[in-house]
């Protein structure tokens, strides 16, 4: 017992945890997950309201909400005695009274908090024989709608909006049975972080309508990914179906994100990948681009390059850390120093209540590591000399003139779309786009963090390192080979300064500060 | 009509009123400033002074518009989201325009055991009304209330800020007829 | 009816002493009367000893909770570092209570006073009186008497040239029986929906604007001056050991002469309803009376020989609560009225918890159905599994409350029920 801590029995485990802490996350660390509703570890105001997390503490004659219980030294907690099982039983009654069993159609179905705990309470059958209320359905947001009859009135909505997006536009109307989240009549909530809303939500009360019917729960797989809508760098998870992304979540990261991401980020893996995709490499002969294998157009690059002649090289901070640096390998073999990247910029958005998560400025996730591999950020696309080598790397040059680069004397282009400045190139490599494969970023901060691969590409596109990789030792045969994102990851941090010691496996998914950005001040 | 009023009682002034006095703009004539000011003096926050805000809105308007709604959270900085889940908790603030008199009749349990239902519908029955819909003519909305708190004196009505006791089916017409005498 | 009676039984001395004259409401007869004496005194003592007095009278708070005033004011802090504020709670509710809008009608000035007294024993410096909104005639008869007090210099800056600054605001609620629940109130005054909050914290740590505060009831507020001038002793001569004092007694439903009633604390239920209100119109029997307002558990008429204490009607199987009776003759539809009471609640439920949100409406919802002929046997082991399920796990009382009209019904009139659901299981 010190003054820092406390030392409490919750369902036989003793446990230590630090003063202050509420029963129920010192009944997590023990091992006991209490089922809740209101509580979210995430949102600061606890209104005990929801009363599914009552357990049995010895000595109170009534049971107590675990969320707002702080743990006392010596506490006996039962979590699953039977009072405290009785209880929550008769919340899930009471909640599937007037509950429509809308399941069959509901987007939560398989991820829904009321089903997980019908199921675990037992409460599976209803006495209830009188006609149930229904309320209706509701456009609360441009793009989330409300079935107020599924809600349970677990204000989480509410009050992430107030707590967190400081905004509080989102409340609870009526009193009673009769009551239901509303907006001011009129007034759509349009908050930039309102997405979070359904996240929160643990039933299917709030949906995103370009999610509604989509997917089910068990038909998708998840990769843990990073954000690539701004340099925030935002953990997710990116839920897949057919190899098309259906939802992006935000995935837990106490030091960057929290529990939270932007709706930009959210429609942003959805939208990126549009278009028409090149997924096959090609060659010019005379006018027309040829589509060939990857053997040849190695063969043909490898030939026909100026090595060491240098030129000019327009990169991308969407391209992946290891993208980049591979860049740098082919631009030195090509004695093309420095290179530019454009930003794009958009206006920077913030949270009141948690000011570490901000929709950032920079609308791309990786200026920090084009900067840590010699690239800079540049305003417009530079002049091409007559005769001179161009390479382009991610960026679509969608607004540049038609026939930019037809004046280079040697042109590749390594790209996920083919956008008419992109046509004047003499070889283009397609490459994998967000969410295709494996790589990390580096954030506003600093931060290193990995990403995985949720989707095919298509075609035989490939990641930017990977063929990079491939085009280098088709020069160097010496060169040893890069098979996957770990040996790619390990190389790059073994030749660059800033990243000494790191590793793939090592990084795991909480990532790692970059060394210059541990000594730098401010962000 | 407006009378000086003592800051100590300007969150308490009676707004379920006959005599309605319209106002377009709650807090930019003298009133309405006056008002406003001397409630939010009364509290160390000014988010305090919603009900009586609210209340001053019914007073002036007979009812509570969600525009109303709107110059009340102005004039306070509070959202207009927020004052509609305050206004919406409490059933005293109108939603909708209602009758001139507003005819609430007690039908909880004790003056429910004294007839109070008989006198609820003998009420609707005399403005020839249907449960909380106004009279053609505008004069009347009649409603069942919960305990008003004067349970010994059954059955009891509200009309807008007076209490009738121990009303029958018979005295309604009685009650009724007071209200007319008051001046239309 | 002829209203306000009087009985060998009453006590008027302390609260009704002057219900039914109209010139107590005005200050200079107040102080004729020997009104704001207790205030003069008060201003010359000190926060310790006032809450001494009061605790040694064993004064309960009478808004149905009967805790111990002396021992609630001793919670706030003894040095404040801030504002303390006290709230009189005149929210007056609960179906059968009248008891509160006598006392502000007839003597607002005797309320007054004992809200400044308590709110020196408190170190309180701003005292607001929260009215229902309904209670407009009542409340402008506060509001008069207010601005007398003000006018007067026992209201303000430098009460009676103590030094002791003190302000008093009325402010109305709008129509919520839950803004009567001492947090209900609270997060009402503050601007807000009349919500319950969780204790801790408690009001006296951190209540209206985060500040330390007390809620008492007006009754309890109302006997604090001649407690102060008379002294806890004196306060004593009526009354049990820990039911001292007396009470008003506000009787409604099926009775003779219904009314408020200041009566010593004691005195036999069956003497108050057949004595003081001179029982059942027509002679008719009694079939049931709810004791304290409607959220007590209800009585039949051989269990009214029960002391009218807090201790005395807890034996009997009920409670004190706002010593509200509400009488039932013998032709008295039980379901029928026990329906309506859990129609109230449902109505005022705040919607926080799901028991009480959904559980007030569905017990209305299966007594509504069994009163119109639809009802099953099931049903009654429904309602009550219903009154296992509504109490004891929610943020305030309110489902809790229904209960015990509830199950005493179905105890002591289960035949009521059978009758009207015609053996169908």
């Amino acid at each position: 017992m010190s003054d820092q801590t406390v030392t409490l029995t919750i369902d036989g485990v003793e446990v230590t945890v630090p003063t202050g802490t509420p029963v129920i996350q010192a009944a997590e660390r023990a091992g006991s997950v209490v089922p809740h509703y209101c509580y979210h570890p995430g949102i600061p105001s606890r209104p005990a309201q929801c009363r599914m997390c009552l357990v049995e503490i010895e000595g109170q004659p009534k049971l107590q909400p675990s969320c707002v219980m702080v743990a006392q030294d010596g506490m006996i907690v039962h979590t699953q005695s039977e009072q405290a099982l009785d209880a929550r039983r008769s919340v899930i009654e009471f909640l599937l009274l007037n509950h429509p069993l809308d399941c069959p159609i509901c987007d939560a179905a398989g991820q829904c908090m009321l089903q997980d705990y019908a199921y675990e309470t037992g409460q599976l059958s209803s006495r209830y024989a009188e006609p149930k209320l229904v309320l209706g359905r509701d456009r609360i947001a441009d793009d989330i709608l409300y079935f107020a009859d599924r809600c349970i009135i677990c204000t989480r909505c509410v009050r992430f909006m107030e707590d967190i997006a400081g905004d509080n536009s989102l409340v609870v109307a009526q009193r009673g049975h009769k009551a239901y989240i509303d907006t001011f009549p009129g007034k759509e909530l349009d908050h930039a972080f309102r997405g979070n809303i359904v996240d929160v939500c643990p039933v299917g009360a709030l949906v995103h309508e370009d999610f509604v019917f989509k997917a089910r729960a068990w038909d998708m797989d998840t990769a843990p990914g990073i954000c690539s809508g701004c340099s925030q760098g935002c953990n997710i998870d990116v839920n897949v179906k057919e190899n098309q992304v259906v939802r992006v979540k935000p995935r837990f990261n106490a030091d960057v994100n929290g529990y939270w991401m932007c709706d930009e980020g959210r429609r942003h893996l959805v939208m990126v990948n549009r278009g028409l995709r090149l997924d096959v490499p090609m060659i010019r002969r005379g006018d027309d681009l040829e589509a060939v294998t990857w053997s040849e157009a190695m063969e043909w690059i490898a030939t026909a390059a100026p090595w060491g002649g240098g030129g000019t090289a327009i990169v991308d901070p969407r391209l992946s850390n290891e993208t980049l640096f591979a860049l740098r390998g082919l631009l030195d073999a090509m004695g093309i120093a420095g290179g530019g990247y454009r930003m794009p910029r958009g206006e920077e958005v913030s949270l009141a209540g948690l000011p570490m998560l901000k929709l950032r400025e920079e609308r791309a996730p990786n200026g920090a590591g084009a900067e840590l591999f010699g690239f800079s950020e540049i305003e417009e696309l530079p002049d091409i000399e007559s005769g001179q080598a161009l390479v382009v790397a991610g960026d679509r040059l969608l607004d540049a003139a038609p026939h930019y680069g037809t004046q280079a004397g040697f042109y590749v282009y390594l790209g996920t779309h083919l956008t008419d400045a992109a046509r004047c190139a003499s070889a283009i490599l397609p490459l994998a786009g967000a969410g295709e494969s494996d790589g990390s970023f580096v954030n506003f901060d600093g931060l290193v963090q990995r990403f995985h691969q949720a989707m095919q590409p298509p075609g035989v596109s490939r990641p930017g390192w990977m063929a990079i990789n491939r085009l280098l030792r088709q020069v160097d045969a010496d060169r040893p080979p890069v098979r996957d994102v770990v040996a790619a990851f390990d190389a790059m941090a073994a030749g660059t300064p800033d990243l000494k010691g790191m590793t793939w496996r090592g990084l795991g998914l909480k990532g790692a500060p970059v060394r210059a950005a541990r000594t730098a001040t401010g962000a | 009509m407006t009378k000086k009023i003592h800051p100590a009682v300007v969150s308490a002034q009676p707004f379920q009123v006959a005599n309605l006095r319209p106002i377009d703009r709650l807090f930019e004539d003298e009133e309405g400033k006056d008002r406003l000011e001397k409630a939010v003096s009364r509290y160390p926050d000014k988010r305090a002074a919603l009900l009586p805000m609210l209340a001053y809105a019914q007073e002036r308007n007979g009812w509570v518009s969600p525009d109303s709604m709107e110059q009340v959270a102005e004039a306070l900085e509070l959202t207009p989201a927020f004052v509609r889940s305050v206004a919406t908790f409490y059933t005293m603030y109108n939603k909708h325009p209602t009758g001139r008199h507003m005819i609430q009749v007690c039908t909880c349990v004790a003056c429910h055991l004294c007839g109070g239902d008989d006198v609820f519908q003998a009420f609707l029955q005399a403005t020839g009304t249907r449960a909380g819909e106004t009279s053609d003519d505008g004069r009347y909305m009649v409603m069942e209330a919960e305990c008003l708190g004067a349970c010994g004196f059954a059955t009891a009505v509200q009309i807008n800020d007076q209490y009738f006791e121990n009303v029958t089916p018979e005295t309604v017409g009685d009650v009724l007829a007071s209200l007319e005498e008051e001046g239309e | 009816m002829g209203y306000p009676h009087s009985h060998e039984l009453e006590v008027g001395t302390i609260l009704s002493r002057h219900f039914g004259d109209e010139s107590a409401r005005r200050l200079e007869t107040w102080q004729e009367y020997g009104g704001y004496e207790a205030l003069r005194a008060a201003v010359k003592m000190d926060a310790t000893e006032i809450t001494g007095i009061v605790k040694d009278s064993g004064l309960r708070g009478r808004g149905g909770a009967g805790f111990p005033t002396g021992l609630k004011w001793s919670f706030m802090p003894q040095e404040p570092n801030g504002p303390h504020y006290l709230c009189c709670n005149a929210d007056e509710s609960e179906p059968g209570a009248f008891k509160d809008r006598e006392i502000l009608r007839w003597v607002p000035h005797l309320l007054i006073e004992g809200c400044l007294i308590a709110a020196r024993a408190i170190r309180a410096e701003h005292v607001y009186i929260y009215v229902r909104g309904e209670y407009f005639p009542y409340t402008r008869i506060l509001n008069d008497a207010v601005v007398e007090a003000y006018e007067a210099g026992y209201i303000g800056a430098d009460i009676l040239g103590s030094g002791w600054d003190c302000e008093l605001t009325v402010h109305i609620g709008a129509g919520a029986y839950i803004a009567g629940e001492e947090t209900g109130l609270m997060s009402s005054l503050v601007g807000g929906r009349a919500e319950p909050r969780v204790k801790p914290p408690f009001p006296a740590q951190s209540g209206v604007f985060g500040r330390p505060t007390t809620v008492n009831n007006v009754e309890t507020l109302a006997a604090v001056p001649m407690i102060l001038t008379e002294g806890a002793e004196w306060y004593r001569q009526w009354g049990t050991e820990r039911s001292p004092g007396t009470k008003l007694w506000c009787c409604s439903g099926h009775l003779e002469r219904p009314g408020t009633y200041e009566l010593p604390l004691g005195v036999p239920l069956r003497d108050i309803i057949y004595d003081v209100c001179g029982g059942i119109p027509g002679g008719r029997k009694l079939k049931a009376v709810i004791p304290g307002g409607s959220s007590t558990a209800l009585l039949t008429a051989d269990e009214l020989d029960c002391a009218s204490t807090y201790e005395g009607m807890q034996e009997a199987g009920s409670s004190l609560g706002t010593a509200s009776p509400i009488v039932m003759d013998e032709d008295t539809n039980i379901v029928r009225a026990i329906r309506r009471t859990a129609e109230f609640y449902a109505h005022e439920s705040c919607g926080q918890c799901i028991q009480c949100r959904e559980g007030t409406a569905w017990v209305a919802k299966i007594l509504h159905r069994i009163e119109t002929g639809g009802g099953r046997l099931a049903d009654i082991d429904t309602l009550y599994d219903l009154c296992e399920q509504l109490t004891g796990r929610t943020i305030c009382v309110l489902a809790d409350s229904v209960v015990f009209p509830l199950r005493s019904s179905l105890d002591k009139f289960r035949a009521d029920y059978e009758a009207l659901i015609g053996g169908r299981p």
